[in-house]
């Protein structure tokens, strides 16, 4: 009778024990899945940081490149020229009073040629460092830069935004909308072999929008993202856009044509400016 | 004869409670078309197998026959239709080859056991229950839940396992068969039908946990969602 009892309470602590293990078991699997969950999303993130800094660094130096060139060609090249000008002008005067018609006809051409070296000149500094986009903001360096193309191509660009005083954002969140609205723009007129561009531009409390559209020939957008034919200009928005958590979606609208849409997230605007193109001041700028 | 049943349920609550149960997840699978699955498939063919024994039991229990003949032939099929769930669960196909060749072992051990444990096989009325086979098959059930959980943690597959329906499928088993494992060779010695010993509250804690195991299947099978399946 006692063994019967003694084995009952064997039983019985064996089982509890063995059940015990089972629950704890269950849990640290539970709780192990959730830790290892946690840890991989944690590393995740930090690659995700570090691969946007490294882009954040990339496009930073680009732009910092970007405008030493346009500083060495405007100090430099645009003094140089300015000074030839300078001295044309004065040589001209001394070939004028001789009255020699051919030197006179040579030094006419020599002046025009520097005059028009000059144009390129400023016109290649304009494009590297959009100064209308920094002294002005986004509406005036897309107006410009839309004015700019209408009297090159043959090409009908509308600009609307959804308000008139479009406020002015951060130098990095401006620059970045620019360039993409440049590389889309520069895309359709390059590859879509289009006749009408439109841009539009919409800000709201918590998302700025830009829409290219053009009545080009089209892409469609699934089979360039599943076949990696996205070229580098595609790349470059995408990349552009990670870096200020934005998106972009490419539509292919009925009635033809391409259309691209990118958002980016509306970010405080910090207090520093690059410093404007200056002679005698070169200065690294953290865009 | 349905009287009988009845009063023998009354008498017995938890047993009956445990036997039909099962009808709960069996239902859910087939709402839920969670047969899709091939570890599914096997499961509702358990439960529906399960069910039948049970019920067998039960009856033969109530006509007050010796039942356990039932139990014991019902190891080596549980243990063929769980280790089978188990079989598309692993990817290895190390592990699967000893699926199959624990399953061939195990039929032949369980068959050894049978005769073992009753040397008077014909001898129905007194008939006993295995010795070792069904603790066997509890160590052999909770190995493949163990692996299952190693590789589980290892694939990193799954984010939520809560919503996870194999994963309610292998706690219950593991509970069923953890809080069986150390009474079933006990049962070889006071499940007898001359001098049978009552080893009291102890008996029911595997049919609590056959409740408990029943109710987990019944919550995996409640997450399971076959439109997400076609997809993967």
């Amino acid at each position: 009778m006692q063994n019967s009892e003694e084995l009952k309470w064997a039983l019985l602590i064996a089982s509890l024990a063995m059940l015990t293990m089972a629950f704890c078991m269950i849990s640290f699997v539970m709780y192990y899945q959730k830790r290892r969950f946690e840890e991989e999303k944690r590393i995740s993130d930090i690659e995700k940081n570090y691969n946007r800094l490294l882009l954040d660094t990339a496009l930073n130096s680009e732009e910092t490149e970007r405008r030493r060139i346009a500083q060495d060609l405007h100090d430099d090249i645009g003094t140089m020229l300015s000074l030839t000008k300078l001295s044309l002008n004065q040589l001209s005067k001394l070939v004028g009073s001789s009255g020699n018609e051919k030197e006179d006809q040579i030094m006419r051409k020599s002046q025009s040629l520097v005059e028009e070296t000059i144009l390129h000149v400023r016109r290649i500094t304009r494009d590297l460092v959009p100064t209308t986009l920094e002294r002005f903001g986004l509406m005036e360096a897309i107006e410009e830069f839309i004015h700019k193309l209408e009297e090159d191509n043959n090409l009908a660009i509308t600009f609307l935004a959804n308000t008139d005083d479009f406020p002015r954002q951060g130098q990095k969140l401006e620059l970045t909308l620019y360039r993409i609205m440049q590389e889309l723009v520069n895309n359709a007129i390059k590859h879509a072999n289009c006749s009408k561009i439109d841009i539009r531009l919409e800000i709201n409390d918590q998302m700025i929008g830009l829409k290219v559209t053009d009545n080009g020939v089209g892409f469609d957008p699934e089979k360039i993202k599943e076949n990696n034919l996205a070229g580098l200009g595609l790349l470059g928005i995408e990349s552009r856009l990670a870096i200020v958590n934005g998106t972009v979606q490419y539509e292919k609208p009925e009635k033809g044509g391409a259309s691209a849409f990118a958002q980016i997230p509306v970010m405080p605007v910090s207090d520093s400016k690059p410093e404007p193109l200056h002679p005698f001041r070169r200065e690294r700028v953290n865009i | 004869m349905f009287e009988i049943f009845i009063s023998y349920c009354f008498r017995n609550p938890v047993s009956c409670i445990a036997v039909f149960i099962t009808l709960l997840p069996l239902i859910l699978i087939i709402l839920k078309k969670a047969y899709i699955d091939p570890t599914f498939r096997l499961l509702l063919v358990y439960l529906t197998v399960k069910l039948m024994i049970d019920i067998i039991m039960v009856r033969s229990a109530a006509n007050h026959e010796n039942n356990i003949l039932f139990f014991n032939l019902a190891i080596p099929v549980n243990y063929a239709l769980l280790g089978g769930m188990f079989y598309y669960k692993f990817n290895s196909p190390t592990l699967k080859k000893g699926i199959i060749g624990s399953m061939v072992g195990f039929l032949a051990f369980t068959a050894w056991d049978i005769f073992n444990s009753n040397p008077v096989i014909s001898d129905l009325h007194n008939h006993r229950a295995v010795l070792f086979s069904k603790t066997v098959e509890g160590v052999l059930i909770i190995t493949l839940i163990l692996l299952f959980f190693y590789e589980l943690i290892k694939s990193l597959r799954i984010p939520n396992l809560l919503t996870f329906p194999f994963f309610w499928v292998c706690s219950g088993l593991l509970l069923y068969y953890s809080s069986f494992i150390f009474i079933a060779p006990v049962l070889h010695y006071t499940a007898t039908w001359n001098h049978s010993v009552d080893i009291g509250l102890t008996e029911t804690i595997p049919t609590i946990f056959e409740i408990v195991c029943a109710l987990c299947f019944s919550v995996g099978i409640y997450h399971f969602s076959a439109g997400h399946y076609a997809k993967q």
